[in-house]
């Protein structure tokens, strides 16, 4: 009973990664351990595929 | 005038776009529906004729009144973090939210209603079809002859979920794969199965369209690659995106499409094959963008920037009766 498509399945991404950046709710942005913006710092994203598209998101299928 | 980003904490692209705005003069709140209520507060009253509202979050107050445009990221589910959740507190809080937001007159990037239009795969096509951009031949069905008889008319087929969404329990994912040539099309019947014409691609194309400008990328596929690598999300190659020009046909049918879509924020995603056409493959209405700033220097954070600060204009038509401007470099 399984669906043609699912035949294609693989285990998602694991996706809950840590991060080097933390909310500053002040600055309503992220900010790295020595205060530097993460969105700045395009080596930390790369890293992260932080911006990526995806495929596997729990919340968003919009990628 | 306020901008108001609606999107969750760890969403580092939406910090590219609050950080182009700062700076600029232009207030921004940013919050999470999911932190509604707690974090999140808000109030709105509809008393002689008039509605006024007023949204906090982390020390911030701000009329919705005041609101110049919203910007709809990657927003969690509303009431989703408070200590006892509901599926009616949800709708509770999702009503309230969205209800007041609706009654402003700011500018949507995008708007729900067209939002979930958007989402759906069949409507992409069509609608792509009407704007004349190229569509590999689609067949979606729960009838296993129907596929049976695709195949035969279109031997390479890949399969793709409909709705872009993936299973989660167990959590997999569901890529753009190649169909077995001797693939069975027995449970076709257990589910809607979208399979469509493989294209023989040489680039993957991302056009990031931001109301009237469009950013368009290309990452070559590899010349190594087979063609089982069909996804471009889980393509082994390590070639960047780079900056692309777009062909007027193609510029003209995209401007035609968000129209039509009423969408201010478009990401669509084409194949490019060997002798050079763009085969339209789907448009995500909160396409990520950062990977491609981040590999081809192009300016898209301003750009959405630019589009959430504009001033306030009276009628909202996107893009209708403007130039288009094609950003490639």
């Amino acid at each position: 009973m399984r669906p043609f498509a699912l035949n294609y399945a693989r285990p998602a991404q694991q996706l809950e990664v840590s991060v080097p950046y933390a909310y500053d709710s002040r600055l309503q942005l992220n900010v790295l351990p020595d205060g530097r913006l993460a969105a700045h710092d395009y080596a930390v994203l790369r890293e992260l595929g932080a911006t990526t598209s995806t495929a596997g998101s729990k919340t968003h299928f919009d990628d | 005038m306020t901008v108001l980003i609606l999107t969750c904490e760890q969403d580092v692209t939406a910090d590219m776009v609050v950080a182009e705005l700062d700076g600029t003069g232009v207030p921004v709140v940013r919050l999470d529906p999911a932190d509604l209520p707690g974090p999140v507060a808000l109030s709105g009253e509809y008393v002689h004729g008039v509605f006024r509202g007023h949204l906090s979050v982390g020390g911030r107050l701000v009329s919705m009144n005041g609101l110049r445009s919203v910007w709809v990221r990657r927003p969690g589910v509303p009431a989703s973090r408070v200590a006892e959740p509901s599926d009616w507190l949800t709708e509770e809080s999702a009503q309230a939210l969205y209800g007041m937001l609706r009654s402003t007159d700011a500018r949507w990037m995008n708007h729900p209603d067209a939002a979930r239009r958007a989402r759906h795969k069949p409507w992409q096509l069509h609608l792509a079809q009407l704007s004349r951009l190229p569509v590999p031949a689609t067949l979606i069905t729960t009838f296993p002859q129907a596929a049976r008889d695709f195949a035969a008319r279109f031997p390479d087929l890949v399969v793709k979920p409909v709705s872009g969404a993936h299973p989660q329990e167990p959590p997999r994912a569901v890529p753009t794969s190649r169909v077995a040539p001797d693939a069975d099309f027995a449970a076709v019947a257990y589910g809607p199965t979208l399979l469509q014409r493989r294209v023989a691609k040489r680039a993957d194309i991302r056009l990031t369209c931001v109301g009237d400008r469009i950013h368009a990328a290309r990452k070559a596929v590899d010349p190594d690659a087979g063609p089982d690598e069909v996804d471009v999300r889980f393509a082994t190659s390590d070639a960047p995106w780079r900056p692309a020009d777009v062909p007027s046909r193609i510029a003209n049918a995209v401007v035609t499409y968000l129209r039509e879509a009423q969408l201010a924020y478009g990401a669509f995603d084409f194949a490019e094959d060997a002798e050079g056409m763009w085969w339209f493959l789907e448009c995500n209405q909160s396409g990520q963008f950062g990977f491609i700033q981040i590999d081809t220097g192009q300016p898209i954070a301003r750009t959405v920037a630019d589009w959430l600060s504009a001033p306030a204009q009276p009628a909202p038509p996107t893009n209708g009766g403007r130039a288009w401007l094609l950003e490639g470099h």
